[in-house]
């Protein structure tokens, strides 16, 4: 995570659902209505990094701002479903960045299970991207379905693999050099 | 991106590698002894046999002034009984065929020996073990003892394609033996995929994964998977490590100097 990776700033600005604690005078605005002040008990989403600051003051000592709660792509519910079977969720559909927004929740929250179910996840799912990587077709056929589920850190894994299995398939003269 | 290239060292830059290996030709031409930046080379008489580095033996052969000997586990008989270690063999299920012994070390069956390495001097009177690539892993040898296993050298797959490709004909049976280097490598990718089950132990503290016995070019070739795999594993296991860490710092706080403790924090800490 460096500040100039493009990753990490799109990862920031995933949202997050937020419980403002204390009345706001003025910032309506990110409610929708300028001008206006913010009730206590309002729940709106946030930026990742936004909330994260607002929601600091726990930490200071003060009273918080904002209490946070779990993104809607970390929920219980496709917990269950990636104990299930983490190779048919569609995690792109959930989070573009599935596995950095899990790292920085994991950060503020402590969920010892969600990192067990997270690691399987992982495990289990680039197993199978190497499989289809290795594939010399490409990303065609039955794997077309799993391919685009794959969240931007697996896109990554998908390429590095990909690229290299294909050079050396080049190397040794089974493929030709497109 | 600033360099196109990904990390890592290319396929053809680990065959470039491999070019340096000496293999055992069989000249049939006088040439002249070579001063090279490798070392010098004898001069070749036919039909004496020589030592030249695979380049030269490659340049020599397409223009047929010499024969290559293949090295010894480049034919059908090493092959296949590397094959049957590798598919069928209990102990090597989830594990690579050893590599080649180096010198002094005892073979796979004795393994409770104690190895013995021999030192060798450098011209200044330096001592030192050599190791590959310095050995010559992919010379034909004559008197190979029977009781020595056969074992894929560091670079046998781009030594094996290379003389495939440039030298079928000094090979014995050179489809056979190309057939055998295709399921090699299928069996060892196959390996090579299930292992990503074990690779958690890599991503935390203290763990590790055995790639003995792993080819230069199959480690080309997984290094940004593989690595790619372990870097995000320990990204998401990284708060679990905190907990685990303070919890030992904690534990240490409250129970003072214990010698087993502090083992198990020097494993960590070596990560």
């Amino acid at each position: 995570m460096s500040y100039y990776d493009i990753d990490s700033i799109l990862t920031d600005a995933q949202k997050l659902p937020c419980t403002f604690e204390l009345e706001v005078p003025g910032l309506g605005i990110l409610e929708g209505n300028p001008g206006e002040d913010i009730k206590s008990g309002t729940r709106i989403d946030l930026p990742l990094w936004l909330g994260e600051m607002l929601s600091i003051g726990a930490r200071l000592g003060t009273s918080r701002l904002v209490t946070l709660d779990m993104p809607p792509a970390l929920t219980e519910r496709v917990m269950n479903a990636l104990k299930a079977d983490p190779r048919t969720v569609d995690l792109r559909a959930l989070a573009p960045h599935f596995y950095s927004l899990g790292e920085r929740i994991l950060e503020l929250f402590e969920e010892e299970e969600m990192v067990d179910v997270l690691t399987d996840t992982f495990k289990k799912r680039s197993a199978e991207i190497s499989d289809h990587a290795h594939n010399p077709r490409g990303a065609v056929g039955d794997g077309v379905e799993f391919l685009r589920g794959l969240d931007e850190t697996e896109r990554q894994l998908f390429r590095a693999a990909h690229d290299r299995a294909k050079e050396m398939r080049i190397w040794a003269g089974e493929a030709k050099r497109k | 991106m600033a360099f196109p290239l990904p990390r890592g060292t290319t396929p053809s830059e680990i065959g470039f590698l491999a070019e340096m290996e000496m293999v055992t030709v069989v000249p049939r031409q006088r040439l002249e002894g070579l001063e090279l930046l490798g070392g010098p080379i004898e001069p070749l008489v036919p039909p004496r046999r020589a030592s030249l580095p695979l380049w030269l033996a490659l340049l020599l052969k397409r223009q047929r002034r010499a024969n290559i000997m293949p090295p010894t586990w480049l034919h059908p008989e090493p092959l296949g009984l590397i094959l049957e270690v590798e598919s069928q063999h209990q102990d090597y299920k989830n594990a690579f065929s050893p590599p080649p012994p180096l010198p002094g070390q005892p073979s796979v069956r004795d393994h409770d020996a104690v190895p013995l390495a021999r030192p060798q001097y450098t011209p200044d009177g330096g001592r030192y073990y050599a190791s590959p690539p310095f050995l010559p892993q992919n010379t034909a040898q004559e008197n190979v003892s029977p009781d020595e296993l056969p074992a894929l050298p560091f670079h046998w797959l781009e030594i094996g394609n290379m003389l495939l490709e440039s030298a079928s004909d000094d090979l014995v049976d050179s489809d056979q033996i190309r057939r055998l280097m295709k399921d090699l490598r299928e069996v060892r990718l196959a390996k090579m995929r299930a292992g990503t089950d074990v690779l958690d132990a890599a991503a935390t503290g203290g763990g590790g994964v055995a790639l003995t016995g792993v080819g230069a070019m199959e480690v080309g070739e997984e290094r940004g998977f593989l690595t790619g795999v372990v870097d995000n594993l320990r990204k998401i296991g990284a708060s679990k490590e905190q907990a685990r860490r303070e919890q030992m710092a904690e534990q240490r706080a409250n129970g003072g100097y214990d010698g087993a403790q502090d083992d198990e924090e020097e494993d960590y800490m070596e990560f």
